[in-house]
C-alpha cells in the first residue's frame, strides 16, 4: 500500500493527457482527482499508523543507483515527519485539484494543467518519502520542474515565461549548493542514506573522508573547501541550507517567488504556499541532527530566516497585487519556520509548516475566488466591496486572516493546557516563544530572531487586514460590468475553502500537544531532533524503543514512560530530561519561565497591526491613500521596490553576466570556437576539398605523376624517418 | 615433382577456371538472348566454389607449389567474402545490363575470371603468384570498366585504369625485383628469413614500391587518382563490383604480404608501419575532403571508398593480430555497405536514363520512402554512426590502432570521420528535406531490391545478426597469419 | 679479357646506348629501330649467359612481333610526337625534381649494396668453362621444359588464364557484329538446296514469264 501513496498521483499525471484527449477534459480532471484522493486517504491512514501509532518504517523499493560505495535506493520512508508532509501534501493537493475544476473551467488545456498538478504531487511525495539524499534531490528537482511548468502554464504570456525561467534559474543557485552539500556528505560519510549519516552524527562516529589518510570524530572533522579548512558539519549544513534557501525563497534567493504568482492561482496555493516552498524547511528539519551539531550553520539559518520574515513582511505592506501580498506573506512565514529551526525548535518549525499549509492555501484559494469573480483582475486597487458579491469567500478569507495573524487567547492556556486560538496563533506563538527561550539559553541570533519575529507579526497583521479591507470593504472600484456580472464561484471552489478553513481554525489546537507540546518527544520519535535528547549516545535507540512500545499516545502515556525508561537506564534518564524540556515550552512553572509579556507580545503585535490597518483603510474616504508612509518618500520607494533586491541583482549579476555572455557569444563562441571550430573547419574543409579536386584533373599523366611524387615522398620520409 | 602435390586443395580455383571456360564456350554457341543463363551459371559456379572453399579439402591448411599457393584460415575467410561479393555483383548487374543494351555473356565470365584472380592472389605466399593473381584480376577489371565500349566515359575509364594499372604493376614489379635481388627469394617465408641488416635499405625500397603498387589496387592515396574517374565512367554494376570484391582481395593480400614477408620478428614492422600510417592518413584526409565537393553519387562513393581504405589501413598499420582481424571486419562491413549503396544507386533510374547526381535524390523521402530509408541508413552506416554496422567497423580499427600506440593516426581518423560525416549527412539531408525531384522508375528488378534490402537489414541489425560471428571468424582468420 | 669478356662489354654498351637512343630520338621510327637493336643486344647478352633459348625467344617474339607491331602503329597512326612533347618544357622542372628524388633514393640503395665477397659470384659474366660445362646436361629449352610443367605449373596456368582474359578483352572491345555487309558463309553455301535457288517454270510459247 505504501508505495501507492507516491505512485497514484504519478498514474494520474500520466493518464491525464491521454484521457483528456480521448475522452474529455472533465474525465481527465476526475481521474486525477480520484487518484489524488486515494493517495490522500492512504496518507491519512499512514499518518495514524506511523505518527500516532508509532510505527515508523522504511520500505525499500529498489536500488536506483548502485556504483561502488555509492548506493541510492528508492524507498518510501515513513516516519512522523514524512507522514505529516504526506498528509499536508495530499490533502492540500486534493483540495487544489478539486478547486481547479471550478477555477480553470474555461481553460482550453485543462488536462495538461491537471497532469502537471499530479506530477508535482508525485514529485513532492517522492521528496518527502526519501530515505537518502539522492532520492530527495530527485523529488527536489521534480517539484522544481513541475513548478516551472506550472508558473509558465499560460505560455502565451511573456511575463509567465519569464517568471518560470526566473524561478528555475534562481533555484539553480540553491540547487547548486544543495548538490555540493550532497557531494560533501558522500565525500565525508561515504554514504547518502539518511540513517547512516544521521547515525554517524548522532553517535559522533569516526569517519574517514575519501581523501583523508585517517578519520576523525565527526564533531571535530574538518575538510578543505575552496582553500579553507572548515568544520565538516558546518560546511554541510550551510550548503544544504543554500539549497533550502532557493527552494523556500529565503532572503537573497527569494526573488522568484513573487514572480511565480504568474501561474494560475491554484498553483500558487499548492506549490508556492503550502507544499513546495516548505521543502527547504523540511530539509533543514530532516537534517536537524546535523544543524544541532553545527551551531554556526544553525545561526546562519536563524539569521536568514529572521531577516526574511522581517523583510518579506515589510515588502508585503505596500503591494497592490493581491497574490503578491500573499506571496510575500508566504515568504515571511517561511522565514518564521527557518528561524524556528535555526534556534533548535524543529517541532515548532514543522508545526508552523503544518498550520501554514492550511491557512495559506485558504488565503490563496480565497484570493483565487476573488480573482475569478472579478474577471481575473489581481490589482486590489481595482477591487473593493467584494464582500457583497462573495459573502462566503469573505468569511473564509476572514478565517484565513485571523489564522495567519494569530488570533488567540493566551490567557486561556492555563485553563485548557493548550493554546486556544487559530492555527497561526498556536504555531507562531510557539516559534516566537521558542526563539525567546533559545535566547535565554544564549543561543546566537535567537534574540534577533525573536525581535524580528515580533516586528514581522505586526506587519503581517497589517498587510493581511489591509488585503481584507481593500478587497472586500469600501466601495467597489472595479469597472461596472465586472461588478454587475461577476463570476460566482462554483461549489467546486467553495468546498475546498470550507475544508481548509476548518484546518485553519483548529489545526493549531489539535496539533499543539503532539508537535510542540508535552507529547512531542513521543510524537516525533526519531525523525527530528528534540532539544535535550541529541547528545546522549544511546538516545535514538531509547526513543525507538519507546516509540515501538508506547500505547497509543492519545490517552496520554506518562505513566508508562518511566517504566520503559528504567529498562534502559542511562538513555531513560536522558529521555526524562527531554520530556521535561518539551513540557517546559510555554508553560509557566516548569522548565523555561517566560515573562508574561513574551506570551502576550504576539497578540499585542497582531492587535497593533490590525488597528493600524483598520485606521487607515476602513476609516476615511480614500482607501487608497498612502497610509503610514508618504508616497514618494525614500522608505516608501524602498519598500515599494522590494528593497531594490531585483535591481541590485540586475546590476550585480544580471547585467555583468549578460555582458559576459555577449562577449563569450560574439567573441568567445562566434569568433574563437566557431571561427576555429565548426566555421573554420568547414571553411578548411571547403578549401581542402577545392584543392584536392583541382588535382583531380582527369589527365592520365597528372595521375601518373602524382603516383610518382607519392613514391618519392614516401621514400624520402622512410629515409629520413626511420631506416637508419 | 610439384605436380605431385595434392591439387585437391586448389579445387575451388580449378573449378572456377574450368567453369569460366565452359561458360565461355556455352556463351559463344547459344543465342545471345540466353545471356541470363550464363549469369546463373556463373552464380552457381561461385556458389560451388564457396562451398568447396569452406567444406572441401581446400578448407584444410596446406602449402602447394613451393608456397605459390596456400590454403589457410585467412585465405578461406577472404575467398568466402570475395565470392559472396561477386555473387552480389552479378545479381546487381542483371537488369541494368539489359536496359543499357550491355547484356553479353562475357560479363559474368569476366567476373568469374577476375574472381579466380583474386582467389589465387589471396592464397599466395610468393611474390610471383601474387603478381600473377593481381594481373589476372586486374586485366579482367580493365575490360569490365570498358564494357560499355560505345560510351566515351566508359572507354576513358577503362583506358585510364589500364594505363595507370600498368604503371602501378611496373612499380610493384620493380619493388618485387628489388626484394628478390636483396634476399634472393620470392616466397614470403624466405624473404622474412633472408632479411638482415646488410640488405635492410634495399629491402625497404623494394617494400615501398610493393606497397605503392598494392596501394594503387586498394585505391589508397596518393595512388587513388584513378578511382573517381573509373568509378564514374564504368557501368554502375561494374563500379559496385570494383568497390567490393577487388578491394577486399587487394587489402587481404596487402595484409598477407606485409605480415608474412616483413614480420615483426625481423624489425621490418616499424619500417612498413610508418609507410602504412602515412598512406592511411593521406587516404582518410583525401577521402574526407574531396568528397565534399562532389555532385555525382558515384564519384562520391569513390572518394568514400578512398577514405574507407584509409580506415582499413589503420588496422593494418597496427600490424598486430587484432589489427589484421579488424581490417577483415572492416572490409567485410564496408563491402556490405557499399554493395547496398550501389544497389540503391542502381534504383536511381528515370525514363531518360540513369540518374547519377546527388541532387537527383532530393525529396526521395516523399516519392520513394522505402528507398529513402535504405539510402539514409546506408549513409549513416558509411558515416560510422552508432548502432549501424559501420560504427563497429570503425570502432574495431580504432581499438586496434590505439592498442598499437598509433595515437596520431587515431586522432586524424576521428577528425576526418567527422568531416566525412558531413557529406554523408548531406545526402540524407537532400533525401529528406529538399523539394522532391521527379520520381524514379520502379522496375529495378527483384535482384537489386533484394540486395538493397538485405544489406540494409544487415547494417541495421548487424550488431546482433552478424557481428558476433564475423568477429570470431575474422580473429581466427587473422591468427593464421601470425 | 677473353672473347666472352669482349662480347659482354660490346653488347652491354650497345644495349645502354640504343636504350638511350630510344627515348632521345626525335623521329619515332628511329626510336623503334633503336628498340629493335636494343632487343638484339640483350639477346646477345642472354647468349653469353648460356640462355640461348631466351635469346631466340626475344628475337622471335619481341623483334619479330612486338617491335614490328610498334613500327606499324607508329607509321600508321602518324602521331605527331613533336606536338606531344610541346608541353615538355612546362612540366620539365617538376619531372626533374621527382626524377632526381627517385634517382637519389635509388642511388642510396645501390650505394648500400654490398657485392658478394665470393670472387666467383662477383664476376659479372660466366667464364667459358662454365658455359661449356652446361653442354653436358639438358639443353636450354629442355631445361625450361623440365620445370615449366612441374615446378612452375602454377604460374604457367595462371599465365594461360591471363592470356585468355586478354583474348576475351580484345574480342569484346573490338569485335562488332555488323549487319548488312556482304560476306561469304560457307555453311549456307553448302546447305543450299536446289529448291531454294532454282525454280522450274514451264514457259508457254509466245508469252513471257
Amino acid at each position: 500500500m505504501e508505495p501507492f501513496v507516491v505512485l497514484l498521483p504519478l498514474f494520474g499525471a500520466l493518464l491525464a493527457m491521454p484521457i483528456g484527449r480521448m475522452v474529455s477534459a472533465r474525465a481527465a480532471e476526475l481521474t486525477t482527482i480520484a487518484f489524488v484522493l486515494m493517495a490522500c486517504l492512504i496518507a491519512w491512514v499512514l499518518f495514524f499508523d506511523v505518527a500516532v501509532g508509532h510505527n515508523a518504517r522504511t520500505i525499500q523499493l529498489f536500488t536506483w543507483i548502485g556504483s561502488g560505495n555509492f548506493i541510492a535506493d528508492w524507498a518510501v520512508k515513513l516516519d512522523t515527519m514524512s507522514v505529516i508532509m504526506l498528509v499536508v501534501i495530499t490533502s492540500v493537493s486534493s483540495l487544489v485539484h478539486i478547486y481547479s475544476v471550478g477555477y480553470m473551467h474555461d481553460d482550453a488545456s485543462r488536462p495538461r494543467f491537471f497532469a502537471y498538478l499530479s506530477l508535482f504531487t508525485f514529485a513532492m511525495l517522492t521528496l518527502v518519502t526519501a530515505d537518502n539524499f539522492i532520492q530527495l534531490f530527485f523529488g527536489w528537482e521534480g517539484v522544481g520542474l513541475a513548478s516551472y511548468l506550472l508558473i509558465g502554464f499560460y505560455h502565451h504570456k511573456k511575463s509567465a515565461n519569464d517568471a518560470a525561467i526566473k524561478a528555475f534559474v534562481v533555484n539553480r543557485v540553491g540547487d547548486f549548493g544543495f548538490a555540493l552539500g550532497i557531494m560533501a556528505i558522500f565525500f565525508i560519510f561515504g554514504s547518502v542514506g539518511f540513517e547512516e549519516v544521521f547515525q554517524a552524527v548522532r553517535t559522533d562516529a569516526v569517519v574517514t573522508p575519501f581523501n583523508a589518510a585517517d578519520g576523525a570524530p565527526i564533531s571535530e572533522l574538518t575538510v578543505g573547501f575552496l582553500g579553507l579548512e572548515l568544520h565538516a558539519l558546518t560546511l554541510i549544513g550551510i550548503l544544504l541550507f543554500i539549497g533550502a534557501m532557493g527552494k523556500s525563497a529565503q532572503f537573497f534567493l527569494h526573488t522568484w517567488l513573487p514572480d511565480a504568482m504568474e501561474g494560475p492561482t491554484p498553483v500558487s496555493a499548492l506549490i508556492h504556499a503550502a507544499t513546495m516552498v516548505t521543502a527547504g524547511v523540511f530539509l533543514v528539519c530532516r537534517c536537524s541532527i546535523i544543524y544541532e551539531n553545527a551551531p554556526d550553520a544553525a545561526t546562519l539559518v536563524t539569521f536568514i530566516g529572521a531577516t526574511t520574515a522581517f523583510f518579506a513582511a515589510t515588502v508585503g505592506l505596500l503591494q497592490d497585487d493581491i497574490k503578491k501580498v500573499i506571496a510575500y506573506s508566504t515568504c515571511s512565514q517561511l522565514g518564521y519556520m527557518f528561524f524556528a529551526a535555526g534556534v533548535g525548535s524543529y517541532g515548532a518549525a514543522m508545526f508552523h509548516l503544518f498550520t501554514h499549509a492550511f491557512f495559506k492555501a485558504l488565503l490563496f484559494l480565497g484570493a483565487g475566488s476573488v480573482i475569478h469573480a472579478v474577471h481575473h483582475e489581481q490589482d486590489m486597487k481595482k477591487m473593493g466591496g467584494v464582500r457583497h458579491i462573495l459573502p462566503f469567500t469573505y468569511a473564509m478569507m476572514i478565517i484565513g486572516t485571523i489564522a495567519i495573524t494569530g488570533v488567540g487567547f493566551p490567557f486561556l492556556y492555563d485553563i485548557f493546557h493548550f493554546p486556544v486560538g487559530t492555527a497561526g496563533f498556536a504555531s507562531k506563538d510557539a516559534i516566537i516563544e521558542a526563539a525567546y527561550a533559545a535566547g535565554t539559553e544564549g543561543r546566537t541570533g535567537a534574540y534577533y530572531a525573536f525581535a524580528m519575529g515580533l516586528i514581522a507579526a505586526v506587519f503581517t497583521s497589517f498587510y493581511s487586514w489591509r488585503l481584507i479591507f481593500l478587497t472586500f470593504h469600501g466601495k467597489s472600484r472595479a469597472p461596472d460590468h465586472v461588478m454587475k456580472h461577476p463570476h460566482f464561484p462554483p461549489n467546486w471552489m467553495l468546498l475546498p475553502l470550507a475544508v481548509l478553513a476548518f484546518g485553519a481554525l483548529f489545526a493549531g489546537m489539535l496539533g499543539y500537544k503532539s508537535f510542540v507540546g508535552d507529547k512531542a518527544a513521543s510524537f516525533w520519535g526519531n525523525s527530528i531532533y528534540i532539544a535535550g535528547d541529541a547528545h546522549a549516545g544511546g538516545e535514538s535507540h531509547a526513543v525507538e524503543a519507546y516509540a515501538a512500545e508506547a500505547t497509543p499516545p492519545v490517552e496520554g502515556d506518562h505513566a508508562e514512560t518511566p517504566a520503559i525508561a528504567s529498562a534502559e537506564d542511562p538513555a531513560g534518564a536522558a529521555h526524562d530530561e527531554a520530556e521535561e524540556h518539551t513540557e517546559g515550552y510555554g508553560e509557566e512553572g516548569e522548565g523555561h519561565h517566560f515573562p508574561l509579556w513574551v506570551l502576550y507580545a504576539p497578540l499585542l503585535a497582531m492587535l497593533i497591526g490590525f488597528g493600524t490597518a483598520f485606521a487607515h483603510y476602513m476609516r476615511g474616504s480614500d482607501p487608497l491613500r498612502p497610509g503610514l508612509l508618504r508616497e514618494g518618500g525614500i522608505l516608501y520607494s524602498f519598500l515599494k521596490n522590494k528593497w531594490y533586491v531585483d535591481e541590485v541583482y540586475r546590476f550585480l549579476f544580471l547585467n555583468p553576466s549578460r555582458r559576459l555572455g555577449r562577449i563569450l557569444w560574439k567573441i568567445g563562441d562566434g569568433r574563437i570556437i566557431d571561427g576555429l571550430g565548426p566555421d573554420g573547419l568547414s571553411g578548411l574543409a571547403g578549401f581542402g576539398s577545392r584543392l584536392i579536386v583541382r588535382l583531380q584533373s582527369g589527365y592520365i599523366y597528372h595521375y601518373a605523376f602524382a603516383m610518382l611524387v607519392g613514391i618519392g615522398v614516401i621514400l624520402l620520409i622512410v629515409r629520413l624517418g626511420g631506416a637508419q | 615433382m610439384q605436380l605431385g602435390d595434392n591439387i585437391s586443395f586448389a579445387f575451388p580455383e580449378i573449378w572456377l577456371a574450368i567453369s569460366a571456360m565452359a561458360l565461355l564456350m556455352i556463351g559463344v554457341f547459344i543465342d545471345s538472348k540466353y545471356h541470363r543463363f550464363i549469369s546463373f551459371g556463373a552464380i552457381f559456379s561461385i556458389f560451388v566454389a564457396l562451398f568447396l572453399v569452406n567444406f572441401g579439402t581446400a578448407s584444410e591448411n596446406a602449402s602447394l607449389f613451393n608456397g605459390a599457393f596456400v590454403t589457410d584460415g585467412f585465405g578461406q575467410f577472404s575467398k568466402s567474402v570475395i565470392y559472396v561479393a561477386a555473387i552480389f555483383a552479378i545479381i546487381l548487374s542483371d537488369r541494368f545490363m539489359e536496359r543499357e543494351r550491355l547484356a553479353r555473356f562475357e560479363y559474368p565470365v569476366l567476373i568469374l575470371l577476375s574472381v579466380l584472380g583474386m582467389s589465387l592472389m589471396v592464397a599466395s605466399t610468393d611474390l610471383i603468384s601474387v603478381y600473377m593473381g593481381i594481373e589476372l584480376q586486374s586485366l579482367a577489371l580493365y575490360i569490365l570498366a570498358t564494357f560499355n565500349r560505345d560510351s566515351r566515359r566508359s572507354t576513358e575509364a577503362g583506358l585510364k585504369y589500364f594505363v595507370l594499372g600498368a604503371l602501378s604493376s611496373g612499380l610493384m614489379l620493380y619493388g618485387m625485383s628489388l626484394i628478390y635481388g636483396f634476399t634472393g627469394a620470392t616466397t614470403f617465408e624466405a624473404i622474412a628469413a633472408g632479411a638482415d641488416e646488410a640488405n635492410r635499405i634495399g629491402l625497404i625500397f623494394g617494400m615501398v614500391f610493393l606497397i605503392s603498387g598494392l596501394s594503387f589496387k586498394v585505391s589508397a592515396a596518393p595512388f587513388h587518382m584513378w578511382t573517381p574517374d573509373v568509378y564514374e565512367g564504368s557501368p554502375t554494376p561494374v563500379t559496385a563490383f570494383f568497390a567490393a570484391a577487388p578491394k577486399f582481395a587487394a587489402m587481404a593480400i596487402f595484409a598477407r604480404v606485409l605480415v608474412e614477408a616483413f614480420p615483426a620478428a625481423t624489425d621490418a614492422l616499424s619500417d612498413w608501419q610508418q609507410v602504412i600510417v602515412l598512406v592511411s592518413i593521406l587516404s582518410m584526409v583525401v577521402g574526407a575532403f574531396s568528397a565534399i565537393a562532389q555532385k555525382n553519387i558515384k564519384r562520391l562513393m569513390a572518394y568514400s571508398s578512398i577514405g574507407h581504405m584509409g580506415y582499413a589501413l589503420m588496422g593494418l598499420a597496427a600490424g598486430t593480430s587484432q589489427g589484421i582481424s579488424s581490417v577483415l571486419v572492416y572490409m567485410t562491413i564496408y563491402l556490405i555497405m557499399t554493395i547496398g549503396t550501389f544497389a540503391c544507386i542502381l534504383m536511381m533510374r528515370r525514363p531518360e536514363g540513369m540518374a547519377e547526381n546527388i541532387s537527383d535524390l532530393s525529396g526521395l523521402s516523399q516519392t520513394r520512402p522505402g528507398l529513402a530509408i535504405m539510402f539514409s541508413a546506408l549513409m549513416f552506416s558509411l558515416a560510422g554512426i552508432p548502432i549501424f554496422l559501420g560504427f563497429f567497423a570503425k570502432l574495431y580499427v580504432f581499438m586496434a590502432a590505439v592498442n598499437a600506440g598509433l595515437f596520431v593516426l587515431v586522432v586524424v581518423g576521428a577528425l576526418s570521420s567527422v568531416i566525412a560525416t558531413y557529406y554523408y549527412l548531406r545526402v540524407v539531408k537532400i533525401i529528406w528535406m529538399d523539394e522532391p525531384a521527379p520520381e524514379f522508375e520502379r522496375d529495378a528488378g527483384p535482384g537489386v531490391k533484394g540486395v538493397a534490402i538485405l544489406s540494409t537489414v544487415l547494417i541495421v541489425a548487424g550488431i546482433v545478426v552478424i557481428m558476433p560471428f564475423l568477429n570470431i571468424a575474422a580473429e581466427a582468420a587473422a591468427a593464421t597469419l601470425f | 679479357m677473353t672473347f666472352a669478356g669482349i662480347a659482354f662489354w660490346a653488347f652491354a654498351i650497345s644495349t645502354v646506348t640504343f636504350g638511350l637512343l630510344v627515348i632521345l630520338a626525335r623521329n619515332p621510327v628511329h626510336s623503334v629501330l633503336c628498340l629493335i637493336t636494343t632487343f638484339i643486344s640483350v639477346a646477345g647478352l642472354f647468349v653469353l649467359m648460356g640462355a640461348e633459348y631466351l635469346a631466340f625467344l626475344l628475337i622471335i617474339v619481341y623483334v619479330g612481333a612486338v617491335a614490328v607491331l610498334f613500327l606499324f602503329v607508329v607509321m600508321m597512326l602518324d602521331v605527331d610526337f613533336a606536338e606531344l612533347k610541346s608541353g615538355f618544357a612546362e612540366y620539365l622542372p617538376y619531372g626533374v625534381i621527382v626524377g632526381v628524388v627517385l634517382l637519389v633514393n635509388i642511388g642510396l640503395v645501390v650505394a648500400a649494396w654490398q657485392l658478394p665477397t665470393d670472387p666467383q659470384l662477383a664476376q659479372p659474366y660466366l667464364t667459358g668453362a662454365e658455359m661449356t660445362a652446361n653442354l653436358e646436361g639438358p639443353n636450354n629449352a629442355e631445361a625450361l621444359g623440365m620445370v615449366l610443367y612441374t615446378d612452375y605449373i602454377h604460374y604457367f596456368q595462371i599465365a594461360g588464364m591471363v592470356l585468355l582474359v586478354a583474348m576475351i578483352g580484345a574480342i569484346i572491345l573490338t569485335f562488332r557484329e555488323r549487319k548488312g555487309i556482304k560476306k561469304q558463309n560457307p555453311g549456307d553455301q553448302a546447305a543450299r538446296k536446289r529448291e531454294d535457288a532454282v525454280e522450274v517454270v514451264s514457259v508457254q510459247t509466245g508469252k513471257g514469264i
